[in-house]
């Protein structure tokens, strides 16, 4: 590898090239040509820093400084200045501690411990040799070194569970394909990422991909299985793009194929896309989709486990999941314990957004409270305005007040305090944001994507949409709220799968933490005439 | 721009020539090598949409289905369940504006009136010139620079409504970017 004396690391991830990155980036190539820095200067290509309200970033390597809101014209002055004098352009300087890389830091006192994100923002995600020079492999190595027995052995001891909501030990599930007598078993990695306000699972794929082509591989020979599919949401093209590129780079390098590694071991994966349905990020009608099927639930049991993909034994593990797998196996489950809470091992990468100074992916242990991502992390409220209220988890998630700022998040936060961590979704909505109309929009999202197998869930939701309405449109009854209850009870108590029983969320923690709004919409409402003979 | 609502076809297939037969076909044998054998039918309309301007001719779909031997009815039962696929004519241009938790806190409400305004259409609908489709989504995975929308494979986030006529000339002037 070519030693440079300086590296300009430029974020290329989605939400980067939305702001004109890529036009940076190529002026600054030019520049940099231009001024016969070539040999000395390199730029460097990765995933997200994680800084989204700051425009295009540049940061400067080894000098540590990070540079925000840098346009074209902006360039020139970084090259003559900082490159050629060494003289740091204060105007654009933003604080480095906005970065992603920083937090794990910060909260746990030990530096360097990112564990999802460990090499987002410092690596060349299209690279394979960066990858590998941090590591990269290494864990598949170490793992084709033992017995598949003592592989999952390893992630049952870390106690790793599914990061993708349900929070289901990864190590039992991988067990239970492992015993499965199968001439047929499947690894797939659930990247259909669907819930509102969830992209941490994009910003993986986009800035580590082969962590997720190392971490399934592993996954196979754990289990049996030799072939893996990552479904992708349909949107998500840079994603699936780069996702392609290491899966042909890995098999160039003999990673992936007939013989993973000399060792005789046979591993391939494919890239399977989403349409547009939230549903199909629920594991059976993902794999009834893989399989050319509307994305509809089947009924469980059985489980994947047991008969899965094309009826056959199948693991099914959401991306940040995977992501953690490499650094259990090097680093040994002690280590990956030494991260998080009494019930929950590790790190969770937050996706925090709406009316937050800072928005953007932050990986933080388990146990980091809503105060410190949206204060220390998000840079509080824009305008400094005062929190209206928080959703965390997702659309399937809660809906709670600023008292809960200083609750700890981890599995057992929805158990002990009605707060639903999910995906790890944190939204925050500033006082100005009415509630009500909030949750019209939600009762819509379920409505729409509601798959419409099965009645409670297809009326139901229907008919909260209609209720959230009402209220919204001061014209509800006075019997509304009360079928409201009935009709969440109904819901959860009913539905077939997770989407419809997950519904109720969101409504019985608005209606446990704000019923002040509801009352109120409800004083306020006139039935309208016409209905009124029917009411 | 008019606001009348026709729904026109920007598509271009009517029934079938031996070209658009071939064409097919190449586009399931090239799936069916990258699965191993097997299809993505997902893969096959994605590129379907993309050169028959957005949408499913059911002619298409007919054929597709005898080259991949299924029913019809199943790739029809396929096809109507992503929000993703249409079977009904687009515009040259979708837009999918996003409406969900993250968007709608930071604004999506005042882009979707004002995107109506300027195009003259409501959600659903496709202007009359055939240049764009107005649709309405679910979360797009870019709530970090909400609020958003996507035009075909271009996403666009932080959006005032200011910002929309300038989005919208520059596709309709670009043409196929
Ligand atoms: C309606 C619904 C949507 C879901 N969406 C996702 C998703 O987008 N990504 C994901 O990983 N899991 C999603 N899940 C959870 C999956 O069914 C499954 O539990 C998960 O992929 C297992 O992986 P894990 O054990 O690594 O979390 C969803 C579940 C439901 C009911
Ligand atoms: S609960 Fe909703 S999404 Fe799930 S099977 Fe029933 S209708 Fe479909
Ligand atoms: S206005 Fe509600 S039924 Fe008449
Ligand atoms: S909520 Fe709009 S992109 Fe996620």
């Amino acid at each position: 590898m070519k030693m440079f004396s300086t590296q300009i690391i430029v974020p290329v991830d989605s939400n980067s090239v939305l702001q004109g990155a890529l036009e940076v980036k190529h002026v600054l190539e030019e520049m940099i040509g231009a001024y016969n820095l070539a040999s000395q200067v390199s730029v460097v290509e990765t995933g997200a820093l994680g800084i989204y309200d700051q425009g295009v970033v540049l940061a400067v390597f080894p000098d540590d400084v990070y540079y925000g809101g840098v346009k074209p014209v902006d360039v020139q002055e970084i090259v003559t200045e900082h490159l050629l004098k060494g003289r740091v352009v204060s105007r654009l300087v933003i604080d480095r501690n906005l970065s992603n890389r920083r937090l794990v830091e910060k909260e746990t006192g030990k530096s360097q411990q990112k564990i999802v994100l460990r090499n987002a923002g410092l690596i060349d995600p299209q690279s394979i040799d960066e990858y590998i020079a941090r590591d990269g492999y290494g864990a598949l190595a170490k793992a084709l070194a033992m017995q598949p027995g003592e592989v999952i052995q390893v992630l049952t001891d870390s106690k790793l569970q599914g990061r993708g909501g349900a929070g289901f030990p990864t190590g039992l599930k991988w067990g239970m394909v492992a015993k499965e007598q199968s001439d047929e078993k499947y690894i797939v990695c659930n990247a259909d990422e669907g819930e509102p306000g969830t992209f941490k699972d994009r910003l993986i794929l986009e800035g580590d991909p082969h962590s997720i082509v190392e971490a399934m591989t592993i996954a196979g020979y754990a289990t049996g299985a030799h072939l893996g599919i990552v479904y992708v949401r349909g949107e998500y093209f840079m994603s699936i793009a780069r996702m392609q590129k290491a899966i042909k780079d890995a098999t160039e390098y003999g990673l992936l194929g007939d013989d993973v590694l000399g060792t005789g071991f046979k591993f391939d994966i494919e890239v399977y896309r989403g349409g547009g349905a939230y549903i199909c990020g629920e594991e059976f009608a993902l794999l009834e989709s893989i399989e050319n099927q509307r994305g509809e639930p089947r009924n469980k049991p059985p489980f994947p486990p047991q008969v899965g993909l094309f009826g056959k034994p199948t693991v099914v593990n959401n991306v940040e999941t995977f992501a953690n797998v490499p650094p259990i196996l090097l680093n040994g489950s002690d280590w990956f314990k030494s991260f998080g809470t009494p019930t929950s091992a590790g790190t969770k990468v937050f996706s925090l957004s709406g009316d937050v100074v800072n928005r953007g992916i932050v990986e933080a242990p388990f146990g980091v409270t809503l105060r410190e991502l949206i204060y220390d992390f998000g840079g509080g409220v824009k305008g400094g305005k005062r929190i209206g209220f928080i959703q965390t988890g997702g659309s399937a998630g809660t809906v709670l007040t600023d008292k809960y700022l200083d609750t700890p998040l981890d599995f057992a936060s929805m158990k002990t305090s009605n707060v639903s961590i999910g995906s790890g979704v944190i939204l925050v909505a500033s006082e100005d944001v009415p509630l009500l109309p909030f949750l019209e929009e939600v009762a819509h999202f379920f409505w729409h994507e509601s798959c419409g197998k099965c009645t409670p869930c297809r009326e139901g939701t229907l008919q909260i949409k209609a209720i959230m309405e009402a209220l919204v449109g001061r014209t509800a009854d006075p019997d509304a709220l009360s079928r409201l209850g009935r009709l969440l009870n109904t819901l959860s108590n009913t539905s077939f799968c997770g989407l419809g029983q997950a519904v109720p969320l969101a409504f019985e923690s608005a209606l446990r933490n704000f019923p002040e709004v509801f009352d109120r919409a409800l004083a306020e409402s006139h039935v309208p005439e016409a209905c009124q003979e029917e009411a | 721009m008019g606001s009348d609502k026709i729904v026109q076809s920007a598509g271009k297939a009517g029934t079938l020539s031996e070209e658009d037969r071939a064409f097919l076909q190449d586009v399931v044998e090239r799936d069916r090598a990258e699965h191993r054998g097997r299809v993505s039918y997902m893969d096959i309309m994605f590129e379907l949409e993309h050169h028959y301007g957005n949408s499913l001719p059911g002619e298409v779909l007919g054929e597709v289905a005898r080259l991949v031997g299924a029913p019809a009815s199943q790739l029809n039962g396929f096809v109507t369940f992503y929000t993703m696929l249409s079977t009904k004519p687009r515009g040259r241009h979708v837009i999918r504006i996003c409406t969900s938790g993250p968007c709608h806190v930071t604004g999506a409400p005042a882009i979707v009136t004002e995107l109506k305004r300027l195009l003259g259409v409501e959600l659903g609908e496709t202007t009359s010139d055939g240049m764009f489709s107005l649709e309405a989504s679910s979360c797009l995975g870019i709530c970090g620079v909400s609020p958003a929308l996507m035009i075909d494979d271009d996403a666009y986030g932080n959006l005032t409504p200011d910002d929309l006529p300038r989005i919208l000339a520059a596709k309709r002037a670009g043409g196929a970017t």
